[in-house]
C-alpha cells in the first residue's frame, strides 16, 4: 500500500488531503499563520463529515436492496422448480411480474425474470464495492487531516516554548 | 472512537507513518463491522436451530415456509433439507468471518507495536 509520493489527488469528487512533510515548510509555503491553517483544516474535516453521511446513507440503501433482490430470486426459483410437479396450488404460469419501481410492474418469463434479477444483483454488489472503497478513501483523508491538525498544533506549542525560553534567557 | 494524536514536538511524522496510521484506522473500522456481521450470523444460526427443533416437534406434514416475502406450503422433508442447507451456509459464513477477525486483530497488534515504538505516548490507539 506504500506509495513513493505522499498524498492522493482526489477520488470521485472527494478532495485528497495533502500530506505535510514538514509543518514549518507547509506554513511558509501556504502563507498561512497557525490559526488560519487550523481553521482551514477544521473546515475540511466538516466537509468530509458531510460526504461521509451521504455515502453511509447510500451504503445502507444498497445493503437493504441486496437481500431483497436475493429473496425475489429465491421466489422465482421456487416457482420454477414447482412447475409441472402438481405441487403448486397457485395457478401455474410461465411468467412472473416484477415491480420495477415508479409504480411500474412488468410481466416476464421465469427465465427473463431470473436474468434481470441476477443482473440487478450484480450491479448492486458492484456499486456497493465502489462505495466501500470511496468510504475507505474518505476515512484515510480524514485521518491524514486529523494528524496534520495535531502536528501543527504541537509545532505551535513547541514554538511558543522556544520563544519563552529564549525570551527568559535574554532577560537577565 | 479511537483518538490518534501523533507527533510530540520532536517526533517527525513521515508518509510511511501516516500510511500506517491510516491502515490501522481502516482495520479498526473493518473490525467493528465484522463484530456486527458475526453477531448477525450467530443470531441467524440460532433462529435456524430453533426452526429445526420446532419442525421435529410438529406433526404437520405441510409447513408454512417463508420464501422472500411470502409463506409457501412446503412438505416437511423439504423444509428440513432447506433448513440444513441454510445452516451450513451460515456456519461457513461465520467461520470465514471469525477467521478474518483473527487476521485483522493480529495485523492491528503489529501496527500498534510499530507505532507505539516510534511515537510512544504521543499516540493513542486504544478504544476509550
Amino acid at each position: 500500500m506504500a506509495s513513493s509520493t505522499a498524498g492522493a489527488t482526489e477520488r470521485r469528487g472527494i478532495p485528497g488531503a495533502q500530506f505535510v512533510e514538514d509543518v514549518e515548510t507547509y506554513l511558509t509555503q501556504s502563507g498561512l499563520d497557525v490559526n488560519s491553517a487550523l481553521s482551514f483544516l477544521q473546515e475540511r474535516l466538516q466537509q468530509y463529515r458531510v460526504v461521509e453521511m451521504k455515502l453511509l446513507a447510500q451504503q445502507r440503501d444498497l445493503q437493504a436492496k441486496i437481500p431483497d433482490i436475493e429473496k425475489c430470486l429465491d421466489v422465482v426459483a421456487t416457482l420454477q422448480s414447482k412447475k409441472g410437479t402438481g405441487e403448486a396450488s397457485i395457478d401455474e404460469s410461465d411468467s412472473v411480474c416484477l415491480w420495477l419501481g415508479a409504480n411500474v410492474m412488468l410481466e416476464y418469463s421465469c427465465e427473463e425474470a431470473t436474468a434481470l434479477l441476477q443482473k440487478n444483483l450484480e450491479n448492486a454488489k458492484a456499486s456497493l464495492e465502489v462505495l466501500i472503497a470511496d468510504l475507505q478513501f474518505l476515512r484515510d483523508q480524514v485521518t491524514i487531516t486529523q494528524v496534520t491538525v495535531a502536528r501543527i498544533y504541537n509545532w505551535d506549542v513547541h514554538q511558543r516554548r522556544l520563544r519563552q525560553a529564549t525570551g527568559a534567557a535574554k532577560d537577565p | 472512537m479511537q483518538q490518534q494524536q501523533a507527533g510530540g514536538s520532536e517526533t517527525e511524522v513521515t508518509w510511511g507513518d501516516q500510511q500506517n496510521i491510516n491502515q490501522f484506522g481502516r482495520l479498526n473500522n473493518r473490525f467493528h463491522d465484522l463484530e456486527e456481521e458475526i453477531k448477525a450470523a450467530k443470531e441467524s444460526n440460532e433462529n435456524l436451530e430453533d426452526a429445526g427443533n420446532e419442525l421435529i416437534l410438529t406433526d404437520e406434514e405441510v409447513v408454512r415456509f417463508q420464501i422472500g416475502e411470502v409463506f409457501a406450503h412446503v412438505p416437511r422433508d423439504e423444509v428440513e433439507t432447506r433448513i440444513e442447507e441454510m445452516k451450513e451456509l451460515t456456519t461457513k459464513n461465520l467461520e470465514r468471518l471469525e477467521q478474518e477477525k483473527v487476521s485483522i486483530l493480529s495485523q492491528m497488534a503489529e501496527l500498534k507495536k510499530v507505532l507505539y515504538a516510534k511515537f510512544g505516548d504521543s499516540i493513542n490507539l486504544e478504544e476509550d
